[in-house]
């Protein structure tokens, strides 16, 4: 008797359960995977949208950009984010997809560095050095002006947007860089966690994570010997090497809720948000978006 | 010198014991001091939006009951039948080669089922990220320990009960109908609760099968309609511990999770040892 | 006599039937899906010590012996513990006592993955790399982490089954020792403990089973580098180095990375087979040990 009652309990609760959202109008959906670079300023801005349009947005950073590309590709989602631009393998492992990039803003990549490697002097790199860091042939920081410590290189996973910007720019291409092994990191939370608490650390980070406590942006030394720091003037400017552009992808043209996302993202509002997290919103706004 | 050896071995021994009871009570301290200062109402208010700077768990909690539920209803239909098949119906011979392979079953890794679930619903079945399908994985990931447990309390029938009724001429599935299933509902009750923990800590079946870590709310429908989930919620912000804010929150949702197994276990256990000591007594 | 239709046992037998079915059917899957890289790469995907899978090259071993090394530190620190924990509430401790150890060590074998990693990573993490600063090591992220951290989250598991093997052997048969005036000690030593032994043993296969297969909490304190193969097979030193597991390669991005690709995701899901089958003999072989005892989760 009471198993019967109990069984019924559940089929009422699991019947509501399941009814209810079927009968009430589905809301509109928008599945968004990819950089963890770009991510923080889509979660703010799905937030908005949420409250304002009824769309429902679901976000993820499973596998970085490449992982968002490759979801897009399969048609899992409906807008990845990237932190580096589509690149014929893309195109060449997804031939069905027609990837249109939309950029969002610009982002300065840049070499940071645990507290105690900044504090010790070390306030930039040249190409050829960070070379030799990353392919292991300098071990110890004293090697290039740093503290007597060893080493640590967390390299971002390949294929994370940030190692391939990384890749293109120290060795013109990920096919032409050399096969290391270093400890990985995979999202930018993790790489910033792992240099704040790691001494003599370094990763491959957006600069804009970098907050002058516990983790430090380093400048990029060119030939002639001038330094060129990761801030918003050299940036827009056009002189820091390692900017990159930040990109929404869709398949193919962008409709309905995903055009409401990505127009959100490139109009004013959107680019405020792009603004408060540190990157530089596109030329279009930088006039009336910097302090 | 006997003498000696024998207070050095009970001592030794003792200290072990304190050792692991001490790391149980370090282990719930320790989350529970640090996620102190996150205890508020608003853990329980209920946000979309996981960005690591708000706390608040409502749909994390909500997406993880869903899951073990619909783990629980999928599992113990079959638990049921197996533990049947083997305690009572299957031969000897039969009977062991079942028990050797639950004992496989409940071997097998849980990513192993993250991935197998990754293949078939996201793959062939194409439902994307869906909260059934993290419901199923979940129920076949638990059913070895179901059935176990079943399987242990059906042995432990003192067998008074099941001569008395077959003396009265009731035949096998007569005797599962009125002696055995009402008998072991204890085995059920202790292995589901067992079941229900173990599902509700699991993160590596439901990261590739169900759960994202922000948007989603309540499920409409089966195809590409995840939830959140505890576990996988820890598990994104593990890897971000840098805001000391967010290091708050987080072991504010550790201690959520953390209380809500031990709830399960702490309920399975009275049932548990129940049977223990009436298969010594009975 | 009302003779009721032997409808639950079809269904019971039914059930099982089906269970075994889906059982082999899933592992047939596994294997089809790994198929491609045994194809592309033969035996060299188990043998071989590179793994860059940009350039086509999977090479499983550094990760067998990352999985391998971290059970092995594991067991090691867990076992002593945990068969000392048992020893004490099966032969030592009177029976009201024992709840009182017994019940903490079974809410501890409950505690999520997730949990432990939490715990590894702010807690273990820094501990462990003070403590190896004489060898100058990278970072907390090292075999060495993961090693301990396991062997914290199999303690459990070893004692109660350990716990269970012992109090199988018949109180009467230690009241007799006791009778003929052995010390508590000698009478575990001597009657409790080589009747216990296949039970002991399979409690430990267990253990290591559970080792073996944990994903989360390894991956977020192993560090994740990749073809770390030691010079000298036995040498300490990889300990204080980062490394990679079967799991926790699994468990990380590559996964979503290799969807697509055919070569790529079967090298992923061959990792799982090999898994699969380490973990799946070593059970088998505990429940071979164990007859007619109880097995828990």
């Amino acid at each position: 008797m009471r198993t019967r009652r109990l069984l019924l309990t559940a089929a009422l609760f699991w019947t509501t359960l399941l009814v209810g959202p079927t009968l009430s109008p589905a809301p509109a959906r928008v599945r968004i995977n990819g950089s963890t670079t770009v991510n923080p300023v889509v979660v703010d801005a799905a937030k908005m949208l949420r409250s304002e349009e009824d769309i429902e947005i679901l976000i993820d950073t499973v596998g970085g950009s490449s992982g968002g590309i490759a979801a897009l590709g399969d048609g899992r989602i409906e807008i990845a984010m990237s932190s580096r631009p589509l690149s014929d393998d893309d195109r060449r492992r997804f031939p069905r997809t027609d990837f249109r990039a939309v950029r969002i803003g610009v982002d300065a990549l840049a070499l940071v560095v645990s507290r105690d490697v900044w504090e010790a002097g070390v306030h930039s790199l040249s190409p050829e050095q960070i070379r030799d860091l990353y392919e292991g042939r300098v071990r110890s920081w004293r090697e290039v002006g740093g503290p007597d410590r060893r080493v640590v290189f967390f390299n971002k996973e390949p294929g994370r947007g940030t190692w391939e910007v990384f890749v293109n720019w120290l060795y013109q291409g990920a096919d032409h860089a050399p096969f290391v092994n270093l400890p990985e990191v995979g999202s930018n939370e993790e790489g910033r966690n792992k240099v704040a608490s790691t001494p003599g650390s370094i990763t491959q980070l957006s600069a804009a994570w970098a907050d002058g406590e516990q983790i430090f942006a380093l400048g990029l030394r060119t030939h002639r010997g001038r330094v060129i720091y990761p801030t918003e003037d050299r940036l827009v400017d056009g002189s820091y090497p390692l900017a990159r552009s930040l990109f929404v992808i869709s398949d193919g043209l962008p409709r309905g809720e995903t055009a409401l996302v990505i127009g959100f993202l490139t109009s004013s509002r959107g680019q405020q948000l792009v603004t408060r997290h540190g990157f530089s919103p596109l030329p279009a706004f930088r006039e009336d978006l910097s302090p | 010198m006997r003498k000696v050896v024998d207070h050095i071995f009970r001592f030794g021994t003792g200290a072990c014991a304190t050792l692991s009871c001490a790391l149980l009570l370090g282990i719930a301290g320790t989350i529970f001091l640090r996620a102190l200062p996150a205890l508020d109402g608003s853990l329980l208010a209920g946000s979309a939006d996981a960005r690591f700077a708000q706390g608040d768990l409502a749909f994390q909690i909500l997406g993880t009951l869903l899951l073990v539920s619909t783990a629980l209803i999928v599992s113990t239909p079959i638990a049921v039948g197996l533990a049947l098949a083997k305690s009572v119906y299957l031969g000897p011979g039969a009977a062991r080669a079942m028990r050797l392979g639950l004992f496989a079953a409940n071997g097998v890794p849980s990513i192993v089922f993250g991935i197998l679930g990754l293949v078939v619903f996201a793959k062939f079945l194409d439902w994307g990220k869906s909260w059934l399908a993290g419901g199923i994985v979940l129920g076949l990931m638990i059913l070895p320990t179901m059935t176990v447990a079943l399987v242990e309390r059906i042995e432990a029938l003192p067998t008074r009960y099941l001569q008395a009724a077959t003396g009265l001429g009731l035949n096998r599935s007569q005797l599962v109908r009125s002696v055995i299933l009402p008998q072991s509902r204890g085995g059920l009750v202790a292995g589901g609760l067992l079941g229900l923990a173990r599902a509700a800590g699991e993160t590596a079946p439901i990261m590739f099968t169900a759960a994202v870590f922000s948007g989603a709310t309540v499920p409409d429908g089966i195809r590409d309609s995840p939830v959140l989930a505890l576990p996988y919620h820890i598990f994104v912000l593990a890897q971000d511990t840098y805001d000391v804010d967010a290091r708050t929150r987080m072991w504010a949702a550790a201690f959520v999770l953390l209380s809500l197994v031990f709830l399960f276990s702490l309920v399975s256990l009275p049932a548990r040892l129940h049977s223990t000591e009436e298969a010594r007594f009975g | 006599m009302n003779r009721s239709p032997e409808v639950i046992r079809w269904l019971a037998v039914g059930t099982s039937v089906l269970a075994v079915i889906f059982g082999l059917s899933m592992l047939g899957l596994l294997l089809l899906e790994s198929l491609p890289i045994f194809r592309h790469q033969g035996a060299d995907y188990l043998t071989g010590t590179l793994w860059h899978f940009r350039g086509g090259q999977f090479g499983a071993l550094p990760m067998i012996y990352g999985t391998l090394v971290v059970s092995a530190v594991a067991l090691l620190c867990a076992t002593p513990i945990a068969l000392g924990a048992a020893l004490f509430t099966a032969e030592v401790v009177p029976f009201r006592l024992r709840m009182w150890i017994k019940v903490p060590i079974e809410l501890l074998a409950g505690v999520p993955s997730v949990v432990y990693g939490l715990l590894g990573v702010l807690l273990l993490r820094n501990l462990i790399y003070r403590l190896l600063k004489p060898f100058a090591p990278l970072s907390g992220d090292t075999l060495l982490t993961a090693g301990v951290l396991l062997a914290v989250m199999i303690l459990p598991t070893v004692m109660t089954l350990a716990d269970d093997a012992l109090r199988a052997v018949p109180a009467s048969q230690r009241r007799a020792a006791r009778g003929l005036g052995l010390t508590l000690t000698e009478t575990a030593h001597r009657v409790s403990l080589p009747q216990a032994l296949p039970g002991l043993v399979a409690a430990v296969l267990l253990g290591l089973g559970r080792a073996l297969g944990e994903t989360i909490a390894v991956f977020l304190v192993v560090g994740r580098q990749d073809n770390r193969w030691p010079e000298f097979l036995l040498s300490l030193r990889p300990l204080t180095e980062a490394g990679q597991t079967l799991t926790s390669k699994m468990g990380g991005s590559e996964t979503f990375i290799a969807y697509g690709d055919p070569v790529h995701w079967a090298a992923m899901v061959g990792l799982a087979l090999v898994l699969i089958v380490l973990v799946v003999s070593l059970t088998l072989a505990s429940g071979w040990l164990l007859p007619g005892r109880r097995h828990r989760a």
